[in-house]
């Protein structure tokens, strides 16, 4: 599935509630001679108080009928879901607006929503699992995530599509999750997990996370702020051939799989890889090399998806990349110990994701810039985004310190990706707010 | 939460009176030109003088220097120690493997100018008597000559992280032996971690001793590298660890030999077994 379907977000009633209630309006639609649907939104309104409550039972008793309450108004504190057929959305919008009332548009277009179900139901009978049955305390192979990504995609088609931004060196789809609730353009925040394919965890911390979004959407505040007014995009598996290499025949590959004539080694480092200092130190030009940065920059198929991505979106705003393991949160630059022009900031806001880590399950992480904390490394991804105008880039290294490294047990994943999620929130929130 | 700002170790001064300044001023020399420490003082806040304290990091990884030392020398599975915390540039605390338990350790590590197998003076709050440490490691050696069929492990841990019970005593002794070779190898740049047990090759349990040799990974972090390690320990409760080793080189372009793994490291003959 490409782009994005028609927006908004899923509302409270359950998948087969939703069903059911789409049922009945659509016979009742058919008694009153209406067959389609299209264009008919489904808003969701907030009332603060019972005075706007009021008005909104106002709305109910028009005739002829101009809205029909799905949630109807009961208390303050509960939202008002209603559905408005398309000729009467101008004027129920006005009359929201002129009393102050706060909506937002859940479903944006009925008709397209019932054909996509349609065809869902179609699909899930032929489907073996939902994401129910996908354990997200396990470490997966590359079919496993690909087939939850579109189990995942289809159950959360309101505000989830899967984007496939190329291929890799062994020809496999690259992919990547759209979180949307609308809107054209959207200024975008940008997830990577799995550039490195023996950091298992990472994926691991991927998946938990994209699900957390769909979860917390319409729950958590600061959340709920963030995808209302942004995009995310998550890539699970940035390295799918070194990631299908640590299942089949090393569990601590960690670069591509490309291979050029005359070189008898494989893989680029593509950590090493990106148009930032390319070539310099913490690189190395030996293709036998773990940092391996390639014959060029964006020579790798991976990287130059990404790059693509990104340059043709044009409005990102954040860019966080994920690795583990050292429990470090660090910004740019790798390639050089000069500091980034907005580093307090950035010092700043990682100390205070660090934080909210912190507070999760008590998990120390250092922090501080590339250079300075880990290593000089040339080539980088956030250094790239940084000079390509992302002000606010990250890159993490999860768990843990050394005891299990790269073999990280899987009963570590869940608190990992719990506390993680902290972290990222933060600096999603302050992305937020800090429009640029 | 913020990590505390670390202070420089004091200069040693010993039993035998203050030790020669050299290799301490090497530590501080080579750390000199860092910037600003991660994590632990304000970048540019005029309120607050720029650090000139050893990164946390350095901390760390000196922290692991030392513990891999204090490790090898106490040769004892059943009381294998790894890093919880830095506490400050001198100190830091420890997490005793096995029994879940606190305890400090202090030391004084010097590297020499890029040189492996820094010196390392460091020592560990006892958190079990040395009778009953002996007592426990006794224990598992009983355990480790009842072992079925140790040559056919594959890894440890598995892929997935996760070590079988029955397969910890292995594992202990493993680590044991990874510790001195780990040690021995580490540089001011060059710091290692245990990334897994690829093979037992022998383990002779006699009257006196344990004979194991097996082959191990090690993580290089500055480097990223993964380096195949042949270990020959003999282990006998009590009695110093006895080690042997020999890892494997990184490979050049033109040593390359086209395999599929195409990982940095050449098989080479084992010329010091």
């Amino acid at each position: 599935m490409q782009g994005t379907p028609g927006g908004g977000t899923r509302p409270g009633p359950s998948p087969v509630d939703r069903r059911t209630l789409l049922v009945f309006s659509f016979i009742l639609a058919a008694a009153l001679g209406q067959m389609n649907f299209t264009g008919d939104q489904v808003l969701r309104v907030l009332a603060k108080d019972e005075k706007q409550l009021s008005l909104l039972g106002d709305l109910e008793g028009l005739k002829p009928q101009k809205v029909d309450f799905w949630r109807g108004p009961a208390r303050p504190s509960l939202p008002v879901d209603m559905r408005v057929p398309f000729s009467e959305l101008k004027d129920i919008k006005a009359y929201l607006e002129s009393h102050g009332l706060a909506y937002s548009i859940m479903i944006k277009d009925i008709q397209v929503l019932l054909d996509e179900e349609r065809q869902a139901m179609a699909k899930s009978r032929r489907l073996e699992r939902s994401t129910n049955s996908f354990s997200y305390s396990s470490y997966h192979t590359l079919e496993e995530i690909y087939s939850w990504i579109d189990n995942f995609v289809m159950e959360h088609s309101d505000i989830v599509s899967k984007i496939q931004i190329g291929n890799s060196f062994e020809n496999q789809s690259i992919l990547v999750l759209k979180f949307s609730t609308g809107g054209s353009r959207h200024p975008a925040i940008w997830i990577d997990t799995g550039i490195h394919s023996r950091e298992w965890i990472t994926h691991a911390t991927g998946i938990w996370t994209a699900n957390k979004i769909v979860s917390d959407y319409g729950k958590d505040r600061v959340l709920t702020d963030i995808l209302n007014a942004m995009d995310i995009f998550i890539e699970l598996v940035t390295n799918p051939d070194g990631f299908a290499f640590t299942h089949s025949m090393n569990r601590l590959w960690r670069k591509n799989k490309s291979i050029r004539p005359g070189i008898f080694c494989i893989g680029v480092d593509l950590n090493r890889n990106w148009k930032s200092g390319f070539g310099g130190n913490g690189s190395n030009s030996n293709p036998c090399s773990e940092t391996y940065h390639g014959p060029s920059p964006q020579s790798e198929p991976e990287v130059a998806a990404i790059v693509n991505f990104i340059t043709a979106h044009g409005n990102f705003k954040a860019l966080i990349s994920i690795h583990s393991y050292s429990q470090m949160l660090m910004y740019p630059y790798g390639r050089s110990l000069d500091p980034v022009s907005n580093q307090r900031e950035l010092y700043d806001l990682a100390k205070d994701a660090v934080e909210a880590l912190y507070k999760v399950h008590g998990i120390e992480y250092i922090f501080g810039s590339i250079s300075t904390t880990l290593y000089v490394a040339s080539g980088i991804t956030v250094d790239w985004a940084y000079d390509s105008g992302i002000k606010y880039a990250f890159s993490f290294e999860l768990r843990d310190t050394g005891q299990y490294g790269f073999l990280l047990p899987a009963t570590q994943i869940i608190p990992t990706a719990q506390e993680t999620w902290m972290a990222l929130r933060t600096i999603m929130e302050h992305t937020l707010n800090h429009p640029y | 939460m913020q990590p505390r700002r670390q202070r420089l170790p004091a200069p040693w001064s010993g039993p035998r009176g203050p030790r020669p300044t050299a290799p301490l001023l090497a530590l501080l020399l080579l750390l000199a030109p860092v910037a600003a420490p991660a994590g632990s003082g304000d970048p540019d806040d005029p309120g607050q003088p720029q650090d000139a304290g050893v990164p946390r990091r350095l901390l760390q990884q000196a922290a692991r220097a030392a513990l891999h030392f204090f490790n090898f020398r106490s040769g004892s599975p059943s009381a294998l120690r790894v890093l919880a915390e830095v506490q400050e540039g001198r100190a830091w605390s420890l997490l005793q493997e096995g029994e879940g338990r606190l305890g400090k350790c202090s030391a004084r590590v010097f590297f020499k100018n890029q040189k492996p197998r820094p010196t390392i003076n460091v020592t560990c709050t006892r958190l079990i008597e040395k009778k009953k440490r002996q007592q426990e490691d006794y224990l598992l050696y009983k355990q480790m000559k009842q072992l079925k069929n140790p040559l056919e492990i594959v890894s440890i841990p598995d892929n997935h992280g996760h070590i079988d019970p029955s397969l910890r005593l292995i594992w202990d002794l493993a680590f044991l032996g990874s510790s001195y070779v780990m040690w021995e190898m580490t540089t001011q740049v060059s710091h290692y971690y245990l990334a897994q047990l690829t093979s037992v090759r022998q383990w002779k349990t006699n009257d006196d001793t344990i004979d194991f040799d097996y082959t191990v990974l090690l993580h290089e972090l500055s480097t990223q590298e993964i380096i195949p390690c042949r270990i020959h320990l003999v282990w006998y409760p009590g009695k110093p660890l006895k080690v042997k080793y020999h890892c494997q080189e990184l490979q050049t372009p033109e040593e390359a030999s086209g395999t599929e793994e195409g990982s940095a490291v050449v098989p080479t003959e084992l010329s010091n077994f």
